[in-house]
């Protein structure tokens, strides 16, 4: 049985269903709006036991062998108490039990402070972009005239549009007394997003003259992906990370300058793969479905 | 120097901060003042912001995490619409600056999480279990029944590789074990009558002979 997680709606969840089920798998799914009226009853020891109750059916904890995991964020000042127990129920349960979890919740926090993901990205081997956090405007605008086109991006997981500041806009950064800022040289280059699947990856090469590609629809402007024939070391080198950091699955930013080096920019650890997978073709759902079902990756065509 | 980081509301922060010489309190307000700095590849260059000033890293000898999270409320001088996003930004950063400082941290942040937040269950058990610690069962039930409370818990406080507490040795030795699994240098364990480990927590508050060994740990 495999436990999943999220919105019905949201993309990844549909098309990671869609592949277990043709699979043949068995699945039990929900979304948020289900854990008021789930009912769960775990101990934690030396081992996990217990049950899960959802939509009327009763789960023994040990028939779970995976988990895909997308909720939405917790909301500690909003939502209802029972909502925030099951979730935090399900996710000590899925920390913690002997399964194949996509992917665990204390691995999945990596990108909740981007400068220390950083960190763990660099002490991989991958280069990584120079970067500052700071609440000093001095300091900023030292950054900016080393640098001379910056980025400007958010320190958590809290999903913002990535900018630049040039050395017209310095003025600007008087703004970061007040709150730290996060940021970054800019990188230039071609963006590459690969797809680490357990120890298989699918690489996506982005074109496109936006700032932050991922907006460059609502703002009008062209954006072609392509596969991309990623060089084995390099993957490998990402499988590695990906490893390092708990995740069975990611989505890893990178960035193939002019030159032909490589700068990793973030890891994502919940990627929202479809994206990728519809423009591509590339069988990224079912290999997520393989890999929580225990069973060799083939793709179906 | 010592940080202690927490809220002025917090009065177990604002006692040890008071209690140790040269100690100061960081609160969320100072996460919205000029001075901090973090650097990947220079650690020469950190700065802090305490009590509203700047204090390098290197005069920086220990820190100890009051808190497990920031809420939107602790940023009255912001605007509301942007105090949530200020919240998780100023959580992501205190983690940076805890995973790059070279000061001495009580309880360091792990996987994206500080304070208790960061000893999470999963963490804990399966330390205990390495160690060889008897645990209790920890039940987790969406029946709201009442939960039977252990009358008295044995109480262990450990600082760096010293216990404090009237527990029996082998309680004691069996804490310092799992705090130093945990990478803790401060926290409180707590034992049933029949000496199973019931939780670990570097939330509460120190007694007066821990607080003083905690204090001159800090204090380098």
């Amino acid at each position: 049985m495999i436990l999943v997680w999220g919105p019905a709606d949201d993309p990844p969840i549909e098309h990671v269903l869609a592949a277990l089920q043709a699979r043949g798998a068995e699945t039990i799914a929900f979304g948020d709006e289900a854990l008021a009226s789930l009912g769960y009853d775990i101990a934690f020891g030396d081992g996990i036991s217990g049950s899960l109750t959802a939509g009327g059916v009763t789960l023994a904890l040990d028939t779970l062998q995976g988990f895909y995991l997308r909720p939405g964020a917790t909301r500690q000042q909003t939502q209802p108490e029972a909502e925030l127990k099951a979730a935090s129920a399900l996710l000590a349960l899925a920390a913690a039990a002997p399964a194949t979890v996509v992917n665990r919740p204390w691995a999945g926090r990596s990108n909740w402070s981007k400068p220390s993901q950083l960190q763990l990205i660099a002490a991989a081997g991958l280069a990584v972009p120079d970067t500052l956090v700071t609440t000093d405007p001095n300091a900023a605008r030292a950054f900016l005239g080393r640098h001379g086109r910056i980025v400007y991006k958010s320190i958590s997981g809290v999903r913002s549009i990535v900018a630049t500041l040039g050395p017209a806009e310095a003025d600007r950064l008087g703004g970061v007394a007040t709150g730290p800022v996060q940021l970054q040289r800019w990188i230039d280059g071609a963006d590459i997003r690969v797809h680490v699947v357990g120890d298989r990856w699918w690489a996506t090469r982005v074109d496109c003259a936006a700032d932050d590609y991922r907006y460059a629809a609502r703002d009008g402007i062209a954006i072609a992906m392509a596969p991309f024939d990623l060089p084995a070391e390099l993957g490998e080198r990402l499988v590695r990370l990906s490893t390092r950091m708990g995740l069975l699955v990611s989505g890893i930013d990178l960035r193939l300058t002019p030159d032909g080096a490589w700068c990793c920019l973030e890891v994502n650890p919940s990627p929202g793969f479809t994206y990728y997978e519809d423009a591509t073709g590339q069988p990224i759902a079912e290999a997520i479905a393989a890999l929580l079902m225990g069973t060799p990756f083939a793709p179906r065509n | 120097m010592i940080i202690v980081i927490g809220s002025r509301h917090d009065p177990v922060a604002v006692a040890m901060a008071d209690s140790w010489p040269g100690a100061g309190l960081c609160g969320a307000e100072d996460f919205t003042r000029p001075g901090w700095v973090w650097r990947l590849d220079d650690r020469t260059a950190l700065r802090w912001v305490v009590g509203g000033h700047a204090v390098p890293d290197v005069a920086i000898s220990g820190v100890l995490v009051r808190r497990r999270t920031f809420y939107p409320e602790e940023f009255p001088a912001t605007h509301p619409d942007d105090r949530a996003y200020l919240a998780a930004e100023a959580h992501a950063f205190l983690v940076a600056m805890l995973s790059v400082t070279g000061a001495r941290v009580a309880n360091p942040a792990r996987d994206g999480m500080f304070g208790d937040e960061a000893i999470r269950l999963d963490r804990w058990l399966a330390a205990a279990r390495d160690e060889g610690l008897v645990v209790r069962p920890v039940r987790v039930s969406s029946d709201d029944q009442p939960r039977r409370r252990t009358p008295a818990p044995l109480k262990v406080e450990v600082v760096g590789g010293d216990a404090f507490g009237a527990a029996p040795p082998a309680l004691k030795a069996g804490a310092v074990r799992l705090a130093r699994a945990m990478d803790l240098l401060w926290a409180t364990a707590l034992f049933d009558g029949r000496r199973r480990l019931l939780t670990i927590t570097g939330a509460a508050a120190p007694d007066e002979e821990a607080r003083a060994a905690l204090g001159t740990m800090l204090a380098g």
